[in-house]
């Protein structure tokens, strides 16, 4: 049996019926949807975009975030650059100012110990050392020209450092303290024991004409005895190292408390100072107290 | 005795008249919801053919609404032309004219019918507001533009009477 496949097909007036449904039904719900549709339909795309509005405003503020942290990183990175090249140009200018400060420290150094000392001072600048040569030396920028004499006793904030040996012209050679043929008067502190200074090279001598029956401790300061006529009793030579019975005499090493070997400023004793000189008197400083009510 | 229907060509050209006088008597409102009325009931419908008067009876009403400037929310005279002008056409389908009178009460009912359904449509769609005194008018001159739609489309050419 042979089947013939119907063909549905509107009829005009099913057209039209269904024109007529669709525009009342349209017109009908246009109407029921009211004069507040549009701000139903804006609550209801509201809603709808609303995750889509959030992720938008988070993406908008991450963005602005990275871009505010990317403008404060260039900030930064520029400051970095800027206060590294502040940074190298402070420390040029320190490495060029170093040696002017260590001589003003210095400076300043030897003024105040040029206040504790009531004589005429003369200050003068190591231009050279020959210490690691044998029977070396220091050699300061003044001879002379300024009226320096043999066997001044020179003599830095820590300690004693020696006497002039030579002068010349213009020049000086020191004479150093842990020299072997440096005679320095000293004194130990506490048994006002003296003996004579002959050096041992490096920092250290000895201290020769002690007795036996004195007791000497390691770390006694060890002071001038002012009997050399060089320097004046009473200034700090070094410190008791090592101390050892001899046959004869107490063998007593002491450490110079000066730094023979970066010396760069020195004092200079006037010849044949007196054996002794009273510190001078220096009232401290005091701040000026204010009395309540005052300006 | 039943009636001719009126040629289509006929009545499409009263409809676009009319509706092309209802926007221009925007400025009048006494008038334009006469024609507005006139359209609707007795021009637009027509029966066998219900979506062309139905199209004449929504373009009226939105161009009413549209003219007026008044509601929030247009659409409700349209949906309510749309509804009358499709009982209408039934019932000029299911019941033929046969005379002015019939014609006239029939436009009379209709007009009632299309006034509260032209409110409570707009009710809807624009919210509540007054009655107001404009649907008195299509009343109080139904004599007046239902003879003169019957002259113009029902009434035998060259008579003035039924």
């Amino acid at each position: 049996m042979a089947l013939r496949a119907s063909r549905w097909r509107w009829s005009r007036a099913g057209w039209q019926r269904l024109a007529l449904v669709l525009l009342w039904a349209g017109h009908g719900i246009w109407v029921l949807m009211g004069p507040a549709s549009g701000q139903r339909w804006s609550r209801a795309s509201e809603a709808i975009t609303r995750p889509s509005q959030g992720l938008a405003a988070r993406w908008a503020e991450r963005r602005h975030s990275q871009r505010d942290a990317a403008l404060e990183l260039a900030e930064l990175r520029a400051d970095r650059l800027r206060l590294v090249a502040e940074l190298e140009q402070a420390r040029l200018q320190a490495m060029r100012e170093a040696p002017r400060h260590a001589e003003a420290d210095e400076a300043v150094r030897l003024l105040g110990l040029k206040k504790h000392i009531p004589l005429e001072l003369g200050a003068a600048r190591v231009i050279f050392s020959t210490r690691p040569a044998v029977f070396g030396g220091l050699i300061l920028d003044q001879g002379l020209d300024r009226g320096l004499v043999q066997d001044q006793g020179v003599l830095v904030p820590e300690g004693i450092v020696g006497r002039l040996w030579s002068v010349s012209a213009t020049q000086s050679k020191i004479l150093p303290a842990d020299a072997p043929n440096a005679s320095v008067g000293v004194m130990l502190m506490r048994s006002r024991a003296t003996g004579v200074l002959q050096g041992l090279g490096s920092g250290r001598a000895l201290i020769r004409y002690v007795s036996n029956q004195e007791v000497v401790q390691v770390g006694e300061a060890v002071l001038t005895s002012g009997l050399d006529r060089v320097f004046p009793r009473g200034l700090l030579v070094g410190y008791v190292a090592e101390v050892a019975p001899g046959d004869l005499e107490l063998r007593v090493i002491l450490n110079l408390s000066a730094p023979l070997d970066r010396v760069s400023a020195v004092l200079l004793l006037p010849p044949q100072p007196p054996v002794e000189v009273q510190p001078p008197f220096l009232a401290p400083d005091v701040k000026p107290s204010k009395k309540r009510g005052t300006p | 005795m039943r009636l001719p229907v009126p040629s289509s060509l006929r009545q499409h050209l009263f409809c676009g008249i009319t509706l092309g006088l209802i926007a221009l008597t925007a400025p009048f409102p006494a008038l334009q919801i006469i024609l507005h009325a006139l359209l609707v009931l007795a021009l637009a419908p027509r029966p066998g053919a219900p979506l062309s008067g139905a199209l004449w009876a929504v373009a009226a009403g939105w161009v009413l609404e549209g003219t007026l400037r008044l509601y929030p929310h247009l659409g409700g005279t349209a949906w309510a032309n749309l509804t009358v002008v499709l009982l209408a056409g039934w019932m000029a389908g299911r019941w033929p004219l046969e005379g002015l009178r019939g014609w006239l009460a029939r436009l009379a009912g209709l007009g009632l019918l299309h006034g509260l359904l032209v409110h409570g449509a707009v009710r809807l769609a624009a919210g509540p507001h007054p009655w107001g005194w404009g649907w008195l008018w299509p009343v109080l001159t139904l004599p007046l533009w239902g003879w003169l739609s019957w002259r113009l489309l029902h009434a035998p050419a060259g008579t003035g009477r039924r």
